[in-house]
């Protein structure tokens, strides 16, 4: 039933907008716990908490940023999330593919039909999914030291790490950085590991996909690239592109929305700190 | 080592483009009419085909790297348009007449190149360059470059040209957003490169930073599309040193290459039917592909021999 789909499929974007949003007012508002419903709200809704699977430890990132610890609410939420979506397909879902320049996100409530299969196969989409998984585990355990997350990882983050990175080959940084792009939640202060290394080790491909991102109108591939770049310069590294008038830029012709106001803004923020959160 | 792969596709390439330009002057297409004066009210269509099919001519038979049956075409191409242009007498009556205009210059260096020379387009040229009228004519930046390097193929004497001030003055030369490049900028881009390096002759005379730029972004801008720029993109990748951008954008621009040799400019509308037609739309698109092709292998052969 198409239409049935469709308008479930238009109530969670809903949702990821509204949280998204409020990510952003937090963030701004000096690094605050995001307000995650309005005032009296027993259980959370189901498009809450799909819309809190996808954005994952982008939620964190007003505290992350604003050098708080990481709230409890948030993080109980964060793993409730889990359980309700179990399925790795929200995260592939998060990411826009590399042709389209209208890809829309999509998201599947279990019992759903599956959303199209990602052009780079189901492994790479499952690749994408484990790494987002792993930095929530990570920020989730963090937080929440004494609460067992089935699913998630423990305390340690360099334990339960996934197997692979997405492999960058010499002529084949466009497709890399797009997996890059999918995985821009990991471009937070806090967390550090093989994707971090792999960012760090190619600012020139990461940069490339940016400026291909923009000429293409991808406006949002090209505000979480931005955002990787923003965190590697906060790294202390040389960049081949100049990152702020790109973000200033996608502020300007963008799509508006929320999800790329967010990305955008952590990469500012980035930008104020050493990368590890710190304010130099 | 540039892949031998990319090498018999410029070969093929250029050698069909060319011979597509050839035949279309066989056909009478690319003729000026009879009754053409010196004020022709608008050179980039009266002897604008002419000027660049005589630049891809003068590159093939300047670079050598190509055999014999093309070296014939390529003379030919140029017989003819320097039949046309009445052994350059339009160009000398046009240039004695609109003294500070560049384009009479910019057409002859490509005869000049090849050897054809008129004694007193010579003279004049070396005089006109000592005038500040002519010096200080408002012209954009590479159309400026591409006026020094016509006075440094033709040979004049006169005042050497500041060419890192020339290059500095560019798009380019101030290595600007690589996300904000157009249509427009992409052609100021590969013309700067162009007579910055006189066509792949001078590789090392593109500053540094410049050459950085744009070998980390040309693969990039090779995804536009336009079937003209990307052919200038790819002659540009190979002016300036050892290819950076691959296979891939030679494919491409042989997978669209008709059996005829003709290049479609672009693929947002079908190619005309009427053969004048399809000449006048795609003769600029076919002159790129001929340079592509003799620049690159030529670069890969170790070098052109650069023109006195």
């Amino acid at each position: 039933m198409p239409t049935a789909d469709t308008s479930l499929r238009d109530e969670y974007a809903a949702a990821v907008e509204r949280l998204a949003g409020r990510t952003l007012d937090a963030l701004r508002g000096a690094g605050g716990a995001v307000v995650l419903a309005g005032p009296g709200t027993a259980a959370a809704p189901r498009p809450l908490l799909a819309a809190v699977r996808v954005l994952g430890p982008d939620l964190f990132a007003p505290q992350l940023l604003g050098g708080a610890r990481p709230d409890e609410q948030t993080a109980l939420l964060l793993a409730e999330a889990r359980h309700a979506f179990p399925s790795p397909i929200v995260a592939a879902t998060a990411a826009t593919s590399a042709t389209s320049a209208t890809a829309t996100d999509t998201l599947a409530a279990p019992g759903a039909p599956s959303p199209p299969v990602d052009e780079d196969g189901p492994a790479g989409a499952a690749l994408i999914a484990a790494w987002r998984d792993w930095a929530t585990g990570v920020l989730l355990t963090r937080t929440l030291p004494s609460v067992t997350t089935p699913g998630f990882p423990g305390p340690d983050p360099a334990a339960p790490r996934p197997e692979h990175v997405p492999e960058l080959q010499p002529p084949a940084w466009q497709g890399w950085s797009v997996r890059m792009a999918q995985l821009s939640a990991l471009a937070l202060p806090g967390l550090d590991g093989p994707v971090h290394e792999a960012a760090r080790a190619n600012t020139l491909a990461l940069a490339r996909g940016t400026v291909r991102s923009m000429l293409r109108r991808d406006h949002r591939v090209a505000a979480r690239l931005a955002r990787w770049l923003c965190w590697t310069q906060a790294q202390g590294l040389p960049l081949p592109l100049e990152v702020e008038p790109v973000l200033e830029r996608i502020q300007v012709v963008g799509d508006g929305s929320a999800r790329t106001a967010l990305e955008l803004a952590i990469g500012e923020a980035l930008l104020a700190t050493d990368g590890n959160g710190a304010r130099p | 080592m540039t892949d031998h792969r990319l090498l018999a596709t410029a070969q093929q390439l250029g050698s069909r483009a060319m011979a597509w330009l050839h035949a279309s002057h066989d056909q009478g297409f690319g003729r000026l009419s009879d009754d053409i004066t010196i004020d022709l009210a608008d050179p980039n269509n009266a002897y604008k085909p002419l000027g660049e099919c005589a630049l891809a001519a003068s590159l093939v038979l300047r670079d050598g790297v190509t055999g014999p049956h093309d070296a014939r075409i390529a003379r030919e191409l140029l017989d003819f348009g320097w039949t046309q242009l009445r052994e350059g007498n339009l160009l000398y009556e046009r240039q004695l007449r609109h003294l500070v205009m560049t384009d009479p210059l910019e057409t002859y260096v490509h005869f000049a190149r090849a050897g054809y020379r008129h004694p007193a387009m010579d003279e004049l040229l070396e005089s006109l360059g000592r005038l500040r009228a002519v010096r200080a004519a408002e012209i954009l930046p590479s159309r400026r470059l591409a006026v020094a390097n016509a006075r440094r193929v033709v040979g004049l004497r006169n005042q050497p040209d500041d060419w890192a001030a020339l290059a500095a003055g560019t798009w380019l030369g101030a290595t600007p957003e690589p996300w904000a490049v157009d249509w427009m900028t992409g052609y100021d881009i590969t013309h700067t490169v162009f007579h910055l390096t006189d066509w792949g002759a001078r590789p090392e005379d593109l500053p540094e930073p410049m050459r950085d730029y744009v070998r980390a972004w040309l693969d990039i801008w090779l995804e536009v599309g336009q079937w003209d720029l990307a052919g200038e993109l790819l002659v540009v990748d190979s002016c300036i040193g050892e290819p950076v951008t691959g296979l891939q954008g030679w494919e491409a621009l042989a997978a669209v290459q008709r059996e005829d040799g003709l290049i479609p400019r672009d693929n947002s509308e079908p190619v005309a039917e009427d053969p004048a037609q399809a000449f006048q739309d795609h003769e600029h698109t076919a002159v790129v592909a001929v340079v592509a092709g003799t620049v690159t292998l030529s670069r890969a052969l170790g070098g052109a021999a650069v023109a006195a």
